[in-house]
C-alpha cells in the first residue's frame, strides 16, 4: 500500500520533469496543428455536404464513414513510403520531422471531421432554415442561421478530432521516427519506455495524455452546457 | 382592389401527392381568416404558399396586386411572416430569438430593445429577455414564437394551429395578442385550426379545406349554420342549432331555436346566432335531476349507436340532440329505443359558432 | 450569446498562436546541419546514444537524429536514403550493405558479448557450458517440458547471432521453431527479456540491455553462458554512399564516425555504465584493433567482423583513408 502511494508520488513528481513537459507541449502542438489543418478543409467540406442534396450523397457519406476506421499503422506505413527519400514526396525532405506527423494526423482525422460536421449540420432542426426565411432572411442568411445552430456539433467534431490525433501512435511512430527532442510525442514515448521497462515514466506520460484528453473534452462540455 | 392576398388556381404537388388542388381564395386587407380542415388536408401547405416559402406547382399568388414570381419572392417574404405549428426556436436567448428578424431589417439596437420589451409585455413574458429558449415550457416557447413574429409588424401574419396543445391560459393569451395586433395595426391574419370551440370567436371568415380543395368559404355562422355534409364529415359537429338570442338581466342569453326549445347559454349575445352543444357535455338521466345546470329537456331515445366504449344516443326533445354516455352507464340505466330520458347540460357548455 | 462568441474566438486565437509559434520555433531550430542515424534497439535502449548525442552536439553544430529500430529495418531505412548512416551489430548484413553500393567507410566502434541468460534454477543445467553445448541441453530440457526458449524472432542483429549459434550447434532452427518450448517474441530485446522472465525461459541477450534490466529489477534471470568466441558482439558504423543517395549528409556522417573513434568518443563508450552497473556495457574497439595485440579478442573480432581481412575493404573507403591509418 505504501509502495503504491510512493509510486503515485513519484509519478506526480514526473509531471514537473522538463522532458515530460517538452513532450507534452510537442504533442499538443503537433496534434493541435493537425486538427486546425483538418478543420480548414473538413469544416467547409462537411458543411457543403451537409447542406446539399446531391446524387451519390449516400455514397460519399459512406466512404467517409468507412475511412473513420483507418488503422493508424497502415496509414503510417503508407505515409512512410510516400515521404521516404525514395518515395515520390521524398524530395520535400519531410520524413522524421514534426511537420510530416502533422500532415499524417491531419489525413487521419479529416474523415472524422467531415463525418461529424455533416452530422452536426444535418442534425439541425430542419425548420430552422424555414424559420429564418420566414423572418425575412435571404437564402444566404438562412444558411448562416442553420450553421449557427450547428456550432455545438462542430465544436464537438473539433475536439473529437484533436483527441484522436493526440492519442494515435501508428502515424507518429512511422513517419516521425520517435527522435528524442524532435518528433517524440506522448504516445511514442509511452511505447518506447514501456518496451524499455520504464513503467513509472510511462505511467506518468499516459496520465498526462489522459489528463489532456479529459481537460479538452471537459472544457468543451462546459462551454456548451447551456444545451438542455 | 380590396383584396390583399389572392390565390388563383393554386396547385401544389410533391412526391406524387397533390397537397393543394386548384385553390381559389381571396383575403381582404386586415381580415382574419381561419382555415379549418382535418390533418393532411393541406392547411400547412396553404400557409407556406402564402408565406412565400415554397413555390406553387401551378397557379398564381397575388400580394397587394403584385404577382409573386421567382424575382420578387425573396423580397416579398419580408412583408409576411409565419408561425409554425411545431415551435421552432434558435438555440439562444429569448432576446436573440426575437431580435433576429429585427436585426435582419437593420433596426437600431435601441429600437430593438424597446420593441422586444413591448412585445414581451404583450405575450405576458416580461423580463424574459435573457432566458434560454430551450429551457422554457411549451406554452412559453409558443408565446415567444408568436412574439418573434408579431414584433416584425408585417402586413400579413400567418399562424399554423397557434393554440393547439396549449392549456386554456396560454391559449387565451395568444388569442388576445392576435386580436390586439389586428385591431391596432390592421394586420391581415390567416390562421389554421382544428378547434372551433373558442369562447371568444375572433375570426370573421372561415374556409373549409378538404383534401387540398376549398370545400366551403363564408362567415362562421354561415358555415356552421349550414352544418353541411362536408363540415360534418370532418368536424363531426353535433347539436348545432340556429336561432334568435336575447340577453337577460343576469348576463346570460336565451336562444330560441324553434319547436319550443329554448337554450340557455352563458354568453352575452343577441340576434341571430348559431350554437352548438357537445354530446359529451350532455348528462342523460331517467328522472329529472335537480342540479345547477340551466338546461333540462325531456325527450325520447330515437337512435342508439355503439361507439365501442361509449354509446351515442339520438334523443328527440322537440329538436334532435345527440348525447354520449359510457357503455356501463347505458347498461346500468337499462336504456332502450323509445326510453324516456332527461337531457341536462350547463349554460357554459353552449358554444357559439 | 456574446460571451460564447468571446470564448470561442479566444480559444481559436490561442490555438492558432500555439501552432504558429511552434512551427516558427521548429523552423528556427532546424536550420543547423543534421544527421540521421539508423541504429538498433540493443544499442539505443541502453541510453548510451543519448549520452553520446549530448556530448557530440556540445562540440559540433550538428543535430543528431537517432532512429531506433531492428537492425534489418535500420539497414532498409538506409537503403532508401532515409538515413545518413547506420550504427548496427550485424557484420554479414553490413558487408552486404557495402557490397550493394549503399554503404561506405565502415568503422568498428565497440564490442561486447552476448550471453545466454535464464532462470536461476537453471533446469537445463547450462551454467558454464559453451554455447553450442548449452543449446543442445536446452533443446533436450525443452522437449522434456522442463525449460523454454525465447527467441527475438525479429529482424535484429541479435536474432542473426542467435541463428548463427543454432547453426554452430548443428541444430536445425527451422524445425525447432515449431516445437512447443520454442517461443518467438517478435519484439525488441527488452520485451524479449520480459517474456523470458515471465516464462522462466532461456534467451540470448546482449549485455547492455540485460544489465540495465537486471539492475532495474525488471528481470531476475541470471547470466549462465558468458564465455565463447561465438558470443562476440561487434558494433560498427557505416556511412551511406552519397553517390547512390545524393541527398544524404555524408560529411556530417564522417564527422560523427570520427567522433566515435576519437579518444574522447571511445572513452565515453568505455565509461558508460560503470558508475551504475559497476562495469562497462561496451568496450572500445578502436584502440584494441590498432595495437593489434595478440589478445584472443582481437583474433575473434578479425574472424567475425572483418571482411577479407579488412575492417573496411579499400574500395569502400571512399577517399577517407585517414580513418583507417
Amino acid at each position: 500500500m505504501w509502495e503504491l502511494l510512493e509510486g503515485v508520488r513519484r509519478i506526480i513528481e514526473l509531471f514537473g520533469n522538463p522532458v515530460v513537459l517538452e513532450t507534452t507541449f510537442r504533442s499538443i502542438y503537433v496534434s493541435g496543428t493537425a486538427t486546425l489543418l483538418s478543420a480548414l478543409l473538413g469544416i467547409p467540406l462537411g458543411v457543403l455536404i451537409g447542406f446539399k442534396d446531391f446524387t451519390g450523397k449516400h455514397f460519399v457519406k459512406a466512404i467517409f464513414n468507412a475511412l473513420l476506421g483507418i488503422p493508424t499503422v497502415a496509414l503510417g506505413l503508407i505515409l512512410y513510403l510516400v515521404f521516404s527519400h525514395s518515395g515520390f514526396l521524398g524530395f520535400l525532405d519531410l520524413l522524421y520531422t514534426p511537420i510530416v506527423i502533422m500532415f499524417g494526423q491531419a489525413i487521419l482525422i479529416t474523415p472524422i471531421m467531415i463525418s461529424l460536421v455533416v452530422h452536426a449540420v444535418e442534425s439541425v432542426d430542419p425548420d430552422v432554415r424555414d424559420l429564418a426565411r420566414t423572418l425575412g432572411a435571404s437564402e444566404t442568411e438562412a444558411s448562416i442561421a442553420v450553421l449557427r445552430e450547428s456550432t455545438a456539433g462542430v465544436a464537438l467534431a473539433f475536439v473529437s478530432c484533436f483527441n484522436r490525433a493526440i492519442a494515435e501512435l501508428g502515424v507518429a511512430i512511422a513517419v516521425g521516427g520517435n527522435i528524442r527532442g524532435l518528433t517524440r510525442v506522448l504516445t511514442t514515448t509511452i511505447a518506447l519506455e514501456v518496451m524499455r521497462g520504464e513503467i513509472e515514466y510511462s505511467i506518468a506520460m499516459a496520465a498526462m495524455l489522459l489528463l489532456i484528453v479529459f481537460a479538452v473534452t471537459l472544457a468543451i462540455n462546459l462551454i456548451q452546457r447551456r444545451r438542455p | 382592389m380590396n383584396c390583399f392576398v389572392k390565390l388563383q388556381g393554386l396547385t401544389k404537388r410533391y412526391e406524387g401527392v397533390t397537397a393543394l388542388d386548384n385553390v381559389n381564395l381571396e383575403v381582404k386587407r386586415s381580415e382574419i381568416l381561419t382555415v379549418i380542415g382535418p390533418n393532411g388536408s393541406g392547411k400547412t401547405t396553404l400557409l407556406r404558399m402564402m408565406a412565400f416559402l415554397d413555390k406553387p406547382t401551378a397557379g398564381e399568388i397575388y400580394f397587394d396586386d403584385a404577382e409573386i414570381n421567382d424575382n420578387n419572392r425573396n423580397h416579398m417574404r419580408t412583408k409576411c411572416t409565419m408561425v409554425f405549428q411545431k415551435t421552432a426556436l434558435f438555440d439562444t436567448t429569448v432576446y436573440n430569438n426575437i431580435a433576429y428578424g429585427l436585426r435582419l431589417r437593420k433596426r437600431s439596437k435601441r429600437e430593438i430593445e424597446e420593441r422586444i420589451r413591448e412585445i414581451l409585455g404583450l405575450v405576458r413574458l416580461e423580463g424574459y429577455e435573457k432566458r434560454q429558449t430551450k429551457k422554457l415550457s411549451g406554452g412559453e416557447q409558443q408565446r415567444i414564437s408568436l412574439a418573434r413574429a408579431l414584433t416584425l409588424n408585417t402586413e400579413l401574419l400567418l399562424l399554423d394551429e397557434p393554440t393547439a396543445n396549449l392549456d386554456p391560459k396560454n391559449a387565451s393569451i395568444i388569442e388576445e395578442a392576435i386580436a390586439r395586433v389586428n385591431r391596432e395595426y390592421n394586420t391581415t391574419i390567416v390562421t389554421t385550426t382544428h378547434n372551433m370551440f373558442q369562447a371568444e370567436n375572433i375570426t370573421e371568415k372561415v374556409a373549409l379545406l378538404l383534401r387540398g380543395k376549398i370545400a366551403e368559404i363564408g362567415t362562421a355562422s354561415e358555415i356552421f349554420g349550414k352544418a353541411s355534409k362536408n363540415l360534418a364529415s370532418f368536424a363531426r359537429l353535433e347539436n348545432v342549432f340556429s336561432g334568435i338570442a336575447r340577453i337577460r338581466e343576469d348576463g346570460t342569453s336565451l336562444i330560441e331555436v324553434g319547436d319550443a326549445v329554448q337554450i340557455e347559454a352563458a354568453l352575452k349575445k343577441s340576434g341571430k346566432v348559431t350554437v352548438l352543444v357537445r354530446p359529451e357535455d350532455i348528462i342523460v338521466s331517467r328522472k329529472a335531476v335537480n342540479s345547477s345546470a340551466r338546461n333540462i329537456f325531456e325527450g325520447k331515445i330515437v337512435g342508439i349507436s355503439d361507439m365501442g366504449s361509449t354509446v351515442k344516443l339520438n334523443v328527440d326533445v322537440g329538436k334532435p340532440f345527440v348525447a354520449q354516455i359510457t357503455k356501463r352507464s347505458f347498461s346500468e340505466m337499462r336504456l332502450n329505443l323509445n326510453s324516456k330520458v332527461f337531457l341536462t347540460f350547463k349554460a357554459s357548455s353552449v358554444y357559439i359558432v | 450569446m456574446e460571451r460564447k462568441i468571446w470564448i470561442w474566438t479566444t480559444t481559436l486565437v490561442l490555438v492558432v498562436i500555439t501552432s504558429v509559434a511552434g512551427t516558427a520555433y521548429y523552423i528556427a531550430t532546424s536550420t543547423g546541419e543534421k544527421l540521421v542515424i539508423s541504429t538498433t534497439t540493443s544499442l539505443y535502449d541502453t541510453l548510451l546514444l543519448d549520452v553520446i548525442e549530448d556530448q557530440f552536439e556540445a562540440e559540433y553544430p550538428i543535430d543528431l537524429y537517432f532512429i531506433s529500430v531492428g537492425t534489418g529495418l535500420a539497414i532498409k531505412h538506409a537503403q532508401k536514403g532515409d538515413a545518413d548512416m547506420i550504427l548496427v551489430h550485424d557484420p554479414s548484413r553490413e558487408r552486404a550493405f557495402l557490397e550493394n553500393g549503399h554503404g561506405v567507410c565502415r568503422k568498428i566502434i565497440a564490442y561486447n558479448f552476448f550471453a545466454i541468460v535464464g532462470p536461476e534454477a537453471d533446469p537445463a543445467e547450462i551454467n558454464g557450458l559453451s554455447p553450442p553445448q548449452a543449446l543442445i541441453e536446452i533443446v533436450e530440457a525443452g522437449r522434456n517440458g522442463q525449460a523454454k526458449w525465447v527467441s527475438r524472432g525479429d529482424d535484429s542483429g541479435t536474432h542473426t547471432k542467435e541463428k548463427g549459434l543454432w547453426n554452430d550447434a548443428g541444430l536445425n532452427r527451422t524445425e525447432l521453431r515449431e516445437e512447443e518450448w520454442y517461443i518467438e517474441a517478435g519484439a525488441g530485446m527488452g520485451t524479449t527479456l520480459q517474456i523470458a522472465e515471465q516464462f522462466s525461459a532461456y534467451t540470448l541477450a546482449d549485455m547492455g540491455t540485460y544489465l540495465k534490466y537486471y539492475k532495474d529489477n525488471i528481470i531476475t534471470l541470471k547470466e549462465l553462458v558468458t564465455q565463447g568466441e561465438e558470443l562476440l558482439n561487434v558494433y560498427s558504423g557505416v556511412a551511406v554512399n552519397k553517390s547512390m543517395h545524393p541527398n544524404v549528409n555524408f560529411d556530417e556522417a564522417i564527422s560523427f564516425i570520427e567522433f566515435l573513434i576519437s579518444e574522447r568518443g571511445q572513452q565515453i563508450i568505455e565509461d558508460y555504465g560503470k558508475d551504475i552497473y559497476g562495469r562497462s556495457l561496451f568496450y572500445p574497439a578502436v584502440g584494441l584493433l590498432k595495437e593489434n595485440a595478440e589478445r584472443a579478442t582481437v583474433q575473434w573480432i578479425r574472424n567475425y567482423a572483418f571482411f577479407d581481412g579488412y575492417e573496411c575493404p579499400p574500395e569502400y573507403q571512399n577517399d577517407h583513408p585517414e580513418l583507417y591509418s
